[in-house]
């Protein structure tokens, strides 16, 4: 097979695209840092996709658009031009290597054979962003899938082997706040599903986790890491607005 | 001198203070010079529903405000908004944004958790 024959205007689109967006094509995986004002150049390069390219190889993880483009400008709203963004993607799934962890026998009877059953854990979003109010804002999103390998005697005497996995999102933004600040408890909780932990200090920490089923994709993960991340404002004491 | 009434940022908001040329063709707020757009409308109306668009941030935050007080029901939180942003809480008052975003909060609100 002569190599370099098919795809090529689609290779040139690509080698056309921001240095980042092009790693992530190619190899599932980036992290990169950048100013809020260079992420304006990414999203464009993201946005030219569809159009440029076809091929499924090369198609763009659809958390692109669904997760990480959002995740990024509403970040990058709240930083300073010359703060660094931080982002961690890595969308080559959970049994990727490194990921997955050993494997163990669970008891099992007739007619069941044998069931090995083993976690991989999945940290395919990370972001880091340093606010305009001197603290900074940390969130991961991270797949836990459980993964158990069946083999069984079927009714008609066949031995049948099937792979079950169970998906846990777990979420987790964390909000360091400047030197100096009070917290001050809210004065409603936040829903059941969310968890609060806070460290005091001179810089204090509050850190909101919450564990949503793998259903919670694109635009609803979206919203439910904002309503996290307004957990960890509400602990700061309202600023009070100047007259306009 | 007439201030600018656009809030900059997401969660961290800041009036943008600067004196105003003009104002917004649907919503009458008071726009400068940098927040008016070619036709003559203020960052939040002007808003694309994209998120690869610069401005998708200013609109959704709206779509988030109204969602987050029905997830919290918190009048602190809410202090740091203007009239403005707290119109879409204000079901069909003048600045209620389209309907819908006033469903009730299907996560409960079982309290704290280690904090």
């Amino acid at each position: 097979m002569i190599r370099g024959v098919f795809y090529r205007k689609q290779r040139a689109a690509l080698n056309g695209f921001h240095p980042v967006h092009r790693t992530l094509v190619e190899e599932r995986a980036t992290a990169v840092t950048l100013r809020p004002a260079d992420t304006d150049g990414l999203i464009r390069s993201f946005a030219a996709h569809a159009a440029a390219i076809r091929r499924r190889r090369w198609r763009l993880p659809e958390r692109v658009p669904g997760v990480l483009v959002p995740l990024m400008r509403v970040l990058a709203a709240d930083m300073r031009a010359d703060a660094p963004l931080g982002v961690a993607v890595d969308f080559r799934g959970p049994k990727a290597p490194g990921k997955e962890g050993p494997a163990i026998a669970l008891p099992v009877r007739l007619p069941y054979l044998s069931v090995r059953q083993w976690f991989a854990f999945d940290p395919w979003l990370r972001m880091r962003a340093e606010l305009r109010d001197g603290g900074a804002l940390e969130l991961a999103v991270v797949d836990r899938v459980r993964f158990r390998r069946i083999k069984k005697n079927s009714s008609r005497g066949k031995i049948k082997i099937k792979t079950k996995s169970k998906t846990v999102r777990l979420v987790t933004v964390s909000r360091r706040l400047p030197k100096g600040a009070v917290l001050t408890r809210p004065a409603t909780p936040p829903p059941g599903w969310i968890a609060v932990r806070v460290k005091e200090g001179s810089r204090p920490v509050v850190r909101v986790r919450a564990r949503l089923p793998e259903s919670v994709e694109g635009p609803e993960l979206v919203r439910r890491t904002l309503l996290m991340t307004t957990e960890t404002f509400r602990w700061t004491a309202p600023q009070p607005r100047r007259s306009r | 001198m007439n201030p600018c009434g656009v809030i900059t940022g997401f969660f961290l908001l800041n009036p943008c203070g600067r004196p105003s040329v003009t104002a917004c063709a649907r919503c009458g707020r008071a726009l400068c010079q940098h927040h008016a757009d070619a036709s003559g409308l203020c960052p939040e109306c002007a808003a694309p529903a994209d998120p690869y668009d610069s401005g998708w941030a200013s609109g959704y935050r709206r779509t988030y405000y109204s969602d987050s007080s029905t997830t919290y029901n918190d009048p602190n939180w809410y202090s740091t908004f203007d009239s403005y942003d707290r119109g879409a809480f204000d079901q069909g008052g003048d600045w209620a944004s389209g309907g819908g975003d006033f469903d009730g909060d299907d996560f409960g609100d079982s309290g704290f958790v280690d904090s």
